[in-house]
């Protein structure tokens, strides 16, 4: 390799220095600066956590070879916020509450920093024409378009610079109030460290080898080739777990790499320390496997099928968990029903697509105590499955929660900690394993599609007699979290309706995709969808309103949900009020008025966003007319 | 990830051609490198590893841009943002600016060429049905001499191009529409960066009353290999007093342009509503007179 001596101006110092020819200027800034403000959340230019100034204009460092930056002056987050005072923007989105898990907070001042220097007068719809580039998975991006407008007004003269310290709370009274949150100083400025960001001294870099194969067995795992290879410290797999393998939040049906065969495209085989990220790569190229290809089963109706692949063997039904409900006689419902009416409702699998792609670092300490750093949602219940497999007291293992830079469900489950674990024992050397984006999408959790088919009774006054449900979820090739999240979608399935037939039924069902998992609502989604999707229909049908059908049925204080539980309080009747009112909802079916019902078109509906908004008030006027 | 063991970043177009000449067969070209690093990454070409990567984003003669009156000459290595920040380039091609706007992001555009646009040769470049509305000219150079072809003829099919072994794009010519006005109409999955899945470029000269058509030019990509000219329609428009009936007329034309596999019916839809947005879009720009088109016209196709 002939490398690049590289002489730029960064953060306002002279760097020179010798650069690999391959590096993009983010790897450059990163790993070699270790100026770790600005992230990596995709590397292909698609998530704006990379965003630089060069030479005054914003980039994505993701998309730059180091060597453009040549002679070049590049700016990071880390120059915004000099000697530890904020600049403007920084101490709006504060103010704001602009930062959630803040993995895109640096990338987003960036971003508006540029919008407010190309138009300092740029308006709301300017803004977010101009952060076009930079995705939010946390804030839904009001607080960040408000923290920018603040920002722009305080800089303009138009508001005080004291409007960014102020709060409405007085000492101790917070309850209610609007808060400053306190750990958003260190994400506007880049200064909180991830587990990517995260460096020890010795560090090994670690990378997996992934199954192209949805359903195969593993013949034989050939290492000696990667072993061999200059720079490479270690290489595992299934058969260097010392305790008893297999992990998952209900059952323990997944090893941390896979044993004797391989249930989905993407699950780990093995994994490899070495002294950098493109030796690991190497040598994870270099790694043979033999596979002998087995039928997979792809749909879980086909999967409940006698005669289906079998995805694990405890399991020869494919059923992870069926749960069951039990109300009074659905039937019977079914016939003193005035309308019954029945459909089926499907949804997709959704992937989490937090903006901190998984990492963790991980070492064994003085004390012979193997730790685990990374962004887990679920630390001691990992703590716990973690000694198990490695056979050690739960005394000598540890775990740290790093800063989650989104999670919404998808870091519950112990994907990758385990395979850490076992190269810093190998090793005796601390080791960090960082995801790309893709590996992310291909090898963790998503949400669990669905098939279901629902049927429920009405009487012509709106009261609901009966309801009985089938849900069918693709659960995936592990079990993760689908037996809780089967459960709490049957719990709610029929929604806070008092309804005196019912019949649950909620299958997750084992096949050879990516295995599903938790994701925000946990089941409720799936269910839910179904029911109140049912309720417009049958207002439709019944010429009723809505809100009403459904204030007709709602469980009121003191009720007893289906599942047996007495609820104090119940809070349906505020909540539809609430929703009515700030809908500007118009009473009656919903299919009255059609296109000219006053609700679909007021000042509270958000229009969608067409760009070119810069061309009618900004200085590029004249560009464009 | 792009693996390579050597970057050159060559500062004339004699460098270029002397580099490529010494590492014939184990060099690729790459400007912005927008296309190239997203590339090479898993689920499209995995990790690449290639000996030299050869950067003509420096070269003078890839930067130049000349707008006269009739005709533009454009750099090879002109970035999208410069449509955006070059009021006069803007002027002379009344698309591209509307094009630029949808292009990617601000960010993205300060890097991504027009040489690469075209290069890449992707039916969803959102450039190219812009300079073939323009009847742009690619300009090619090599070690052994230079030569041009109109960009319809360059341009051969989805990731196909006529450029050789050894050669370079130098730039684009094309005919100057300034006083028209122009309008692009893209939909893709989303607003931002976003792969068009049809994409229109229209340009519109009325007369001075703003009430007949004096001129027009259209053009469509992403739904075909190539981009297409739809000089059908142009020749339907041209001299013709402006209204509605007329726009609709030209949107209803048998042409049968959708050549996609997938969702034809949703793209068909899409071409009908975005040739008479466009046109709409483009007429006003160019100063249409407020009467002749109708405000149920404008809502239907806003
Ligand atoms: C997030 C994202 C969003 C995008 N959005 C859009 C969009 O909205 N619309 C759109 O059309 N594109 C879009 N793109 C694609 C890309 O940005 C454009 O195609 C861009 O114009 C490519 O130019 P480049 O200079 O960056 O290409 P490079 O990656 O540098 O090169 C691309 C190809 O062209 C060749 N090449 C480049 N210059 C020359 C030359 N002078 N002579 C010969 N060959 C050459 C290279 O060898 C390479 O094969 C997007 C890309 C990303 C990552
Ligand atoms: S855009 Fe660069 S990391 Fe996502
Ligand atoms: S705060 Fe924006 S992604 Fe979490």
């Amino acid at each position: 390799m002939v490398d690049i001596q590289l002489n730029a101006t960064i953060n306002g110092r002279n760097v020179s220095r010798a650069a690999k020819p391959h590096l993009r200027l983010l790897d450059f800034l990163r790993d070699d600066l270790n100026l770790t403000g600005n992230k990596e959340g995709c590397g292909a230019g698609e998530c704006g956590t990379c965003s630089v100034f060069v030479d005054g204009v914003l980039m994505k460092s993701c998309l730059m070879p180091v060597a453009k930056a040549q002679g070049a002056q590049v700016d990071t987050i880390e120059s915004l916020a000099k000697s530890g005072e904020m600049s403007v923007l920084q101490k709006a989105f504060h103010k704001a509450g602009a930062s959630q898990c803040g993995y895109c907070i640096p990338g987003m001042v960036m971003a508006a920093t540029a919008a407010l220097r190309a138009n300092p007068f740029a308006d709301r719809e300017e803004i977010k024409e101009r952060l076009g580039g930079n995705i939010c998975r946390c804030t839904g991006y009001q607080k960040i378009f408000d923290a920018v407008e603040l920002a722009r007004d305080v800089q303009n003269g138009r508001v005080p610079a004291t409007a960014l310290l102020e709060t409405d709370t007085a000492d101790g009274d917070v309850i209610g109030k609007n808060v400053r949150r306190i750990d958003a100083p260190s994400k506007v400025s880049g200064r909180l460290k991830y587990a990517g960001d995260m460096i020890m001294p010795g560090m090994l870099h670690v990378q997996v080898l992934r199954s192209p194969h949805p359903h195969a067995r593993i013949v034989s795992i050939d290492t000696t080739a990667a072993l061999a290879m200059e720079g490479v410290e270690s290489v595992i797999t299934s058969a260097d777990v010392p305790g008893q393998d297999g992990f998952g939040v209900f059952v323990h049906d997944q090893p941390i790499m896979a044993r004797d065969k391989v249930r989905y495209v993407g699950e780990a085989i093995a994994a490899v320390a070495a002294e950098d990220a493109l030796t690991a790569k190497r040598a994870v190229a270099a790694i043979k496997i033999v596979y002998e290809p087995l039928p997979p089963v792809f749909d879980p109706d086909e999967a409940m099928q006698p005669g289906a692949a079998i995805v694990h063997d405890y399991a020869p039904d494919n059923i992870t968990k069926h749960i069951p409900i039990r109300v009074g006689d659905v039937e019977a419902g079914f016939a003193q029903s005035d309308l019954v009416i029945e459909e089926s409702y499907s949804t997709q699998a959704i992937e989490h697509a937090y903006l901190e792609p998984e990492a963790g670092l991980a070492y064994v300490d003085h004390d012979d105590v193997v730790t685990v750093v990374s962004p887990s949602q679920n630390i001691t219940h990992h703590r716990h499955m973690l000694a198990r497999i490695i056979a050690k007291p739960i005394s000598k293992v540890r775990f740290i929660m790093s800063p989650v830079g989104g999670g919404f469900g998808g870091k519950e489950d112990m994907i990758y900690q385990g395979m850490l674990a076992l190269l810093a024992m190998k090793t005796m050397r601390p080791v960090r394993l960082v995801y790309t984006r893709e590996e992310s999408i291909i090898s963790t959790a998503k949400r669990h599609p669905s098939r279901t088919t629902l049927r429920m009774g009405v009487m012509k006054d709106g009261r609901i007699r009966a309801l009985a449900m089938r849900m069918v979820c693709d659960g995936g090739a592990y079990g993760l979290s689908t037996e809780g999240v089967m459960r709490k979608a049957a719990i709610l399935a029929a929604g806070p309706y008092a309804i005196p037939n019912v019949r649950i039924d909620t299958y997750g069902i084992y096949t050879n995709n990516t295995p599903s998992g938790a994701f925000r609502s946990f089941g409720a989604l799936q269910t839910q969808f179904a029911t109140e999707s049912q309720l417009d229909i049958i207002a439709e049908r019944l010429g009723m309103d809505p809100f009403e059908l459904r204030r007709i049925n709602a469980m009121r204080d003191g009720a007893t949900t289906h599942t047996k539980q007495k609820i104090g309080s119940v809070s349906l009747m505020r909540a539809l009020e609430a929703t009515e009112q700030a809908s500007g909802w118009e009473a009656g079916a919903p299919t009255v008025r059609g296109p000219t019902r006053g609700d679909l078109n007021h000042d509270d509906v958000r229009p969608s966003v067409t760009l070119g908004t810069r061309f009618t008030d900004s200085a590029n006027q004249e560009a464009a007319e | 990830m792009l693996i390579c063991d050597e970057y050159l970043t060559p500062t004339s177009l004699a460098d270029a051609f002397a580099a490529m000449t010494m590492h014939r067969g184990r060099y690729r070209v790459v400007a912005g490198c927008t296309d190239t690093l997203p590339w090479a990454r898993e689920g499209r070409a995995g990790d690449v590893e290639i000996p030299v990567l050869i950067d003509v984003s420096k070269i003078p003669e890839l930067n130049e841009r000349h707008v006269g009156d009739t005709r533009v000459r454009l750099g090879a290595a002109t970035a999208i943002q410069r449509f955006l920040d070059d009021a006069a380039l803007g002027r002379a091609m009344p698309s591209m600016p509307r094009c630029a706007v949808w292009f990617a992001d601000d960010q993205i555009r300060a890097q991504a060429t027009l040489g690469g646009n075209v290069a890449n040769a992707s039916p969803a470049a959102d450039a190219t049905p812009c300079l073939e509305a323009h009847d742009a000219v690619v300009e090619l150079a090599s070690a052994s001499g230079k030569r041009s072809m109109p960009l319809r003829e360059f341009i051969t099919g989805p990731g196909k191009t006529q450029l050789a072994d050894g050669e370079l794009i130098t730039g684009f010519e094309c005919d100057a529409f300034p006083g028209y006005g122009g309008s692009f109409e893209k939909v893709g999955h989303r607003r931002s960066l976003v792969i068009s899945v049809v994409c229109l470029a229209v340009m519109v000269k009325l007369d001075r009353d703003g009430r007949t058509i004096d001129d027009t030019r259209l053009a469509i990509a992403g739904i075909r290999p190539v981009p297409r000219r739809l000089r059908e329609i142009e020749d339907l428009l041209r001299g013709k007093p402006l209204t509605g009936e007329l726009l609709e007329e030209a949107a209803d034309m048998p042409l049968d342009l959708v050549q996609s596999r997938s969702r034809q019916e949703y793209r068909r839809d899409v071409v009908r509503g975005f040739l008479v947005r466009g046109l709409i879009a483009a007429a006003k720009r160019a100063g249409a007179s407020p009467d002749a088109l109708t405000r149920e016209l404008e809502a239907a196709y806003g």
